[in-house]
């Protein structure tokens, strides 16, 4: 350790202020804290500190996407075996899927760094830690056969439109990670459009994804009823929480997710609020719907048309498809671009929830609406905030009499 | 008696709580008194080095006020006058006459019969600088009329005096104090008080007894005043030290102006103790209590105290001295540390963190960052205000905001676990100060 401390203080020499590679300040620093915790010292007020810091709360977010990480490699190797009817093993089919995941996260970590790294230097700022968090999540989202270039791109598009612009960790109002996702979405939608199945197979290999599959029926019929049908893929309840689908790389066993979740409100990181109120929205919305769909259809309202089977998708289902879940535990909850107040992270986890199943129900084109939902809702933050606030402040000048 | 219950809070378990015993110390030979522990003053000095003082003399007024004057807290010899920057005076040292202070005599002629005797009473002895008020945590204006008044016998701060031990024997000089005091305001008088502590106080009902539960920031004047009587934009609490308390009471009862103190010396590089002292002490006489050289002396408590040198003295407020380990340490891959006894925190992110009592040291443990609000100020910070919203208005200097979202009815004092808590080391205290500030120069 003594050797490697020396080598930080010998290099540290050459960034020093007025010193021609100063510049370079910012880099040499959080390589130096990386490995050092910083002996900076409390100047006045609390004259002791509490041990967490930024670096360890966000270290703590990527340690609870690890466990989706190994579980989307060997997913990965998983589907590409039953697609090319062989027999590989746990272990095979985990290391065949980390050849997929392993680049994709290279590209997005050579992406991250590059942007972070140039505008901590331009701004003469520290590096803060909450790049590692974003491009630990973008791979998550991405189907595993997407194309490094396209990856690249897309995450130098999250941090910088996404984060920097705004003035970087702090002050972004779009999650960066999803800024990447939406990009991605729109700018190479015949990649990962949603609708086309996610899984390595051999050339031509297709199918329908979950949620696609009431999107567009052949013939209306119950959504359980047509999952069953489906015979490519075992689309049923206990097989979507376990995450043997097609799917991005990290969203699809549904489990670990939920032990990240646990993990992150333990440790008192993430909002627990978030996460139960835009489950309680989802499923609202969803029973609504259902209802819907049964006066419609089966009840007195039998209006004719083409009734839609997205109605007929049940709360269980629609938190088990696709990436609610996943969205609402990484994504939803990242401090900076939710609601600030408790009161505003229950009215922006529930309208989370509402506008999941509305863009996945009622329009066909986004059978996937976590995203858009998560994006929309951090637009609005700021303002379901300004409301909360308002009425303490009321409250207030009501006191003042 | 009324019941105040605080749920969102932080007891740091910090090592070196003095045991309920006092230990014996060398008698102080200087005391100080520093204008700089009084915000918003401009000080204009009345003695220079080399005069003669006895107790209660004037020292120096404030050109703002000058009604205000400040008392001398000791007989004796002014031996110097510190100067920092741009003249600011920094410290008034007296060296103490033992004798002369002995021989001085009590003000036979008492008469505290209505609010205008007491306050001309406590104008003769200079003893407004002991009267702060609510918003702002300055010194009283004494033409004021304060709503209420509140004193806390209840200190929450880490390692705090505990008054139910050191004012045990000043039993009637706490009532004597608190009646006189009931009579400079037409409103109710609050005493905080913890569990059965001060149970004699029940007797009587000019007092408006308050039991306070709860962790800190529980016993703070403004926690408790935001659920007893919440402070209002143009309205002004008073306040007074528990710990003064008898300095008081000796005054109004028998006219004797004696500033003797018991203070705490606590933390986890010192042998913590109790020692019978006076206001002003200086810290160099309790060296033997040190367990380590290199160390931080802060007057006052670890979260809101004035780091001093080793011949600091006690700041006019204090009463009790903390000490902690300056250290400079840099643990290889310290934030990936699994946990454990060398690590403390309240986020539940270390395993076995903060169940014993632990060793602080000086280290901020982490690098400043951009606030990401992950909702640990929130959790202890008692008050029914938004203190994130609040932080924001006071950094883009909105005044009105500031006053919708209530910043009269915080200090920095209240909202200093939130720094001790924050991830991005954000120093809330400093903030709140700013804003204050802001409103109070604009005024």
């Amino acid at each position: 350790m003594d050797f490697l401390r020396k080598i930080f203080e010998e290099t540290g020499k050459f960034v020093e202020k007025g010193k021609p590679l100063s510049w370079a300040y910012p880099v040499w620093e959080a390589a130096d804290t990386i490995f050092f915790s910083t002996n900076k010292q409390t100047s006045k007020g609390p004259h002791i500190r509490d041990n967490m810091d930024i670096k360890r709360t966000m270290f703590f977010v990527v340690i609870a996407l690890i466990p989706c990480y190994i579980f989307g490699a060997y997913n990965i190797g998983y589907l590409n075996a039953l697609a090319m009817e062989i027999e590989r093993g746990i272990v095979g089919n985990t290391i065949f899927g980390f050849t997929y995941v392993i680049p994709i996260l290279i590209a997005t970590f050579v992406a991250g760094a590059i942007c972070e790294l140039t505008f901590a230097i331009i701004r003469k700022h520290e590096v803060n830690e909450g790049f590692l968090v974003s491009c630990a999540l973008i791979p998550l989202t991405m189907p595993p056969d997407v194309p490094l270039w396209q990856v690249f791109i897309g995450t130098s598009f999250g941090i910088i439109i996404g984060k920097e612009i705004f003035g970087g960790v702090g002050t972004n109002i779009f999650n960066p990670a999803l800024t990447s996702r939406a990009f991605m979405y729109f700018a190479f939608p015949t990649k990962i459009s949603g609708d086309k199945v996610w899984a390595v197979g051999p050339d031509g290999y297709s199918g329908a994804t979950a949620l696609a599959i009431p999107a567009n029926p052949v013939e209306y019929d119950t959504a359980s009823n047509l999952f069953s049908a489906n015979t490519q893929f075992d689309y049923s309840t206990l097989n979507m929480f376990w995450g043997l689908i097609p799917g991005s790389i990290g969203e699809t066993n549904k489990l670990l997710i939920l032990l990240g979740a646990f993990f992150l409100i333990y440790c008192g990181i993430a909002s627990w609020r978030i996460m139960v109120s835009s489950v309680l929205g989802l499923v609202f919305t969803a029973l609504l719907f259902n209802l819907l769909n049964y006066l419609t259809v089966d009840g007195i309202l039998q209006a004719g048309g083409f009734p839609n089977a997205m109605l007929t998708i049940t709360p269980l289902q629609h938190i088990l498809i696709g990436s609610f879940l996943f969205g609402t535990v990484f994504m939803a909850t990242e401090p900076v671009t939710s609601s600030h107040t408790n009161t505003g992270r229950w009215i922006y986890g529930f309208l989370i929830g509402v506008l999941t199943v509305i863009i996945r129900s009622i329009n066909p084109a986004y059978p996937e609406g976590v995203f858009l939902a998560i994006l929309i809702m951090n637009m609005f933050a700021p303002l379901i905030d300004y409301y909360v606030v308002q009425a303490n402040i009321k409250m207030r000048l009501a006191r003042n009499v | 008696m009324q019941k105040i219950t605080i749920k969102k809070g932080h007891n740091i378990n910090i090592s070196g709580l003095a045991s309920r015993e006092f230990s014996n110390a060398p008698t102080q030979k200087f005391v100080s008194i520093s204008p700089q522990d009084f915000n918003y003053i401009k000080p204009k000095l009345l003695v220079k080095e080399g005069d003669q003082v006895s107790l209660g003399d004037a020292l120096f007024f404030d050109k703002m006020n000058p009604e205000v004057k400040w008392p001398s807290i000791a007989s004796g010899t002014i031996s110097k006058i510190v100067y920092g920057e741009r003249r600011a005076v920094l410290d008034i040292i007296i060296e103490i006459d033992e004798e002369k202070e002995k021989n001085i005599e009590s003000d036979k002629q008492i008469n505290l019969s209505s609010k205008d005797n007491v306050k001309e009473f406590i104008q003769k002895h200079n003893f407004w600088p002991f009267f702060t008020q609510r918003p702002f945590n300055k010194v009283v204006n004494p033409s004021d009329s304060p709503k209420c008044i509140v004193v806390s016998l209840a200190d929450s701060s880490p390692l705090a005096n505990d008054l139910s031990f050191s004012l045990a024997e000043n039993k009637e000089y706490i009532i004597s104090a608190l009646s006189n005091l009931k009579k400079l305001t037409d409103g109710q008088l609050y005493v905080a008080v913890r569990g059965d502590n001060f149970s004699f106080l029940s007797d009587y009902d000019f007092i408006n007894l308050i039991q306070v539960e709860g962790p800190h920031p529980s016993g703070n004047v403004g926690v408790i005043l935001n659920r007893v009587n919440p402070l209002n934009q143009n309205e002004v609490v008073w306040t007074v030290q528990g710990s003064h308390l008898p300095v008081l009471g000796k005054l109004f009862s028998k006219g004797i102006i004696d500033f003797s103190l018991n203070i705490c010396v606590g933390g986890p590089a010192v042998k913590p103790s109790y020692i019978k002292s006076r206001i002003g002490a200086r810290f160099d006489l309790y060296k033997d209590f040190l367990l380590m050289e290199n160390v931080r002396i802060i007057s006052g408590n670890v979260l809101t105290g004035k780091q001093v040198d080793f011949e600091g003295f006690l700041g006019f407020y204090h009463s009790s001295f903390s000490v902690i380990e300056e250290s400079f340490e840099r643990p290889f891959i310290g934030w990936l540390h699994p946990g454990g006894k060398s690590k403390y925190s309240v986020f539940n992110a270390y395993l076995g963190s903060n169940k014993k009592s632990f060793d602080f040291t000086t280290l901020q443990n982490g690098s400043n960052r951009a606030f990401v609000p992950v909702d640990a100020w929130e959790k202890v910070f008692p008050m029914d205000i938004y203190i994130n919203a609040l932080a924001r208005s006071i950094e883009a200097n909105d005044i009105d905001e500031m006053e919708q979202l209530g910043i009269y009815e915080c200090d920095e004092e209240d909202v200093a676990l939130c720094s001790f808590v924050c991830p991005s080391k954000s120093d809330v205290g400093a903030i709140i100060r700013k804003g204050l500030d802001t409103i109070y120069f604009d005024k």
